[in-house]
């Protein structure tokens, strides 16, 4: 990479390329969990990071930050070169991977004025992230006492105690009930309102479209999809929509007769490559079938992110971990 | 230094440390009640008694110098004759003599502070480098030796000075159970300076454990990694080389074991004796004899912590955390 290049990337929050790391057993196997990933997030994104189990996700954030070393690649965090230069750009991050153990006999209060200790950020700053996350009433309780979503909240809260411009969070909804996972999503709106950059690997695709407006999603340690939430959802939409009339095979006859793929469902039709609806219900109209509900099919990430992982489930044999599709990347966004 | 007092919280807080910090007491009340059980303050006719059996002994003592002086001065039993001082003390039962035996007590509290001190080392590092605290640190200061260095700084700190204290209360107690319920004893500048070396000895006994517990864990990942690896070391080497030694008629084989420094370490120096040597005549020019002195064992204490502690830096300045 040229440094002008480089220059270009130090505006990117974060910013990784070439990513490899093998990780390697004492008995002489190798595993591959990043094989040449790339990932772009951009300031003021909340930047939703997709992939089944097994495909590289922690192993990414973990090389990040610094606490897996990477075989090979690229990577900078707040324009300065990682893992290198973390302890600079340390107290401008936070961070949680997987579910952070804390310490059962300190209450939760204390966990935070020990962290911000540590890490030399002012004490008041305790009150504020336990009221941010909604512990302040429960901070004097000891952690071994939180349930595993108050223990999340907590470690929302040590994330939060420096005031990150950018925010990694992995899994974040884990052990949260609805009204949890409710109020982490309006928290991370808040906090991108906030100016702070936030990314956030999570299994719960419905959240990440819901909160997340950039995706990147990996298969087997290699990125298969980035861009706008739209735009990757785009790229999968086929001008699908949902025809239901009174005489389906009469209407799948007409339909397919003008050119259109059509698929006969139990009590609807589902129509392809649909230009302009209103040209459906027009043929149809005109032979005397009145449509009941002409509804476009756009593609969700839940669907998006199956095709693309092709981890979406079997009858048998049970998919393994690893036979997610061997990625040719799917470019569908914006790129740096 | 704000990292330093966080990570002493965390020692303190710790519930294992409180547990070993509670047994390490009650194993030190046990001793002392124990003296205490069977001790007494000697009467006057006990003392008197003891007088005249002192009395008696330097009677039957005086004609065995006098004969050494005149046939046989330089014979080892001679000059044991020559430097016997019958004591009071020495003629006194079931009474506690605090100069007599207080160093055999140190011994006994320097092995159960050594004992704690590897303990709570290792599961200091051991317990966090399992649960993700480690990690969890990591992200905040992401500086590994300085956090690793910082940690082992801390738990090193907080054995030495709780070894200090528990080394003065302990002293002290039986100090004041001599004076109260048995005899101080001669306790002249000689006696003072040999028990505070010895003391001082000891707790660089309980650092070096304390380092080497901690050194361990950390290379194994695992509070059960230090205990493997003396577990380990005692069945394999201490006893099964020993064996092997014993076996193959190896020359010297107490220069090979940690147990030996120790020793030395804690007396200033060891002897031991070889029972292979000197096998095939020479007689007088052979020794059976040999020596370890705590300088050798410095130098042994210095080379273990080199490839313990070391090792465990040098391969978490670059290891994976889970």
């Amino acid at each position: 990479m040229t440094s002008t290049v480089w220059f270009w990337h130090m505006t990117a929050v974060i910013h990784i390329e070439g990513l490899r790391k093998t990780f390697r057993t004492m008995r002489g196997g190798a595993r591959v969990a990043l094989n040449g990933f790339d990932m772009t997030v951009e300031a003021g994104q909340i930047h939703g990071f997709l992939g089944p189990n097994g495909s590289g996700k922690t192993t990414t954030l973990r090389t990040l930050l610094g606490l897996v070393r990477a075989d090979d690649g690229r990577m900078s965090i707040l324009g300065h070169p990682a893992p290198d230069a973390l302890p600079a750009v340390a107290p401008r991050l936070g961070a949680i991977v997987e579910s952070p153990q804390f310490f059962g006999n300190f209450t939760g209060r204390r966990t935070l004025r020990l962290l911000a200790r540590a890490g030399g950020v002012p004490a008041e700053r305790v009150e504020a992230v336990l009221t941010q996350v909604g512990l302040r009433d429960r901070g004097n309780e000891r952690v071994k006492a939180y349930s595993l979503g108050m223990k999340q909240r907590l470690a929302v809260a040590s994330a939060l105690l420096k005031q990150p411009e950018l925010l990694i969070l992995d899994e974040p909804a884990n052990g949260l009930d609805p009204a949890g996972i409710r109020e982490m999503r309006d928290l991370m709106r808040e906090l991108s309102t906030a100016g702070i950059t936030v990314l956030v690997s999570s299994h719960i695709l419905a959240e990440i479209e819901l909160i997340c407006d950039h995706v990147t999603i990996i298969s087997r340690g290699q990125r298969v999809a980035t861009g706008p939430v739209a735009a990757v959802l785009s790229g999968f939409d086929k001008g699908e929509y949902r025809v239901r009339v009174a005489d389906l095979d009469r209407a799948a006859g007409v339909l397919t007769t003008a050119g259109l793929p059509v698929t006969r469902k139990e009590d609807h039709l589902v129509v392809a490559d649909v230009g302009d609806a209103a040209w459906i219900a027009e043929q149809l109209g005109q032979r005397g079938m009145w449509v009941s509900e002409l509804t476009p099919l756009t593609p969700d990430l839940e669907s998006v992110f199956l095709q693309l992982t092709n981890s979406a489930p079997e009858p048998v044999p049970t998919r393994q971990v690893d036979e997610a599709i061997q990625p040719g990347t799917i470019d569908l966004g914006v790129q740096p | 230094m704000n990292l330093a007092l966080a990570e002493l919280s965390r020692l303190l807080a710790r519930r294992f440390v409180q547990l070993m910090a509670v047994l390490l007491i009650a194993a030190f009340g046990v001793t002392v009640a124990t003296t205490v059980a069977s001790t007494h303050k000697p009467t006057a006719a006990e003392l008197q008694r003891a007088e005249q059996e002192v009395r008696v002994a330097e009677i039957q003592l005086e004609p065995l110098r006098q004969n050494c002086e005149q046939r046989s001065p330089n014979l080892s039993f001679c000059d044991a004759y020559a430097q016997q001082k019958p004591r009071i003390e020495d003629y006194l039962y079931g009474v506690f003599i605090f100069s007599d035996e207080i160093l055999d007590l140190v011994y006994f509290m320097i092995a159960f502070l050594a004992l704690f001190a590897f303990l709570i080392a290792a599961s200091f590092v051991g317990a966090e480098l399992t649960s993700g605290g480690m990690t969890n640190l990591l992200l905040w200061r992401p500086q590994r030796i300085t956090v690793l260095g910082t940690k082992l700084a801390t738990v090193l700190a907080a054995v030495l000075a709780l070894s200090i204290v528990a080394s003065v209360l302990y002293i002290g107690a039986f100090y004041a159970l001599a004076e109260i319920g048995g005899l101080p004893g001669d306790l002249d500048g000689e006696f003072w300076s040999d028990l505070v070396l010895t003391v001082l000895r000891g707790l660089g006994l309980v650092l070096f454990a304390a380092a080497i517990g901690f050194g361990a864990a950390t290379l194994g990942r695992h509070t059960a990694a230090a205990l493997g690896l003396i577990a380990t070391y005692a069945i394999v080497w201490e006893i099964g080389a020993r064996i092997v030694f014993q076996v193959t008629e190896a020359s010297r084989p107490e220069r090979y074991m940690l147990s030996s420094y120790i020793g030395a370490w804690m007396a200033g120096r060891a002897s031991f004796y070889d029972q292979f040597a000197c096998t095939n005549g020479f007689g007088s020019l052979c020794s059976r004899e040999y020596e370890l002195t705590w300088i050798h064992a410095a130098a042994v204490f210095a080379i273990t912590l080199a490839a313990i502690v070391g090792g465990a830096f040098a391969t978490f300045r670059h290891r994976d955390l889970a």
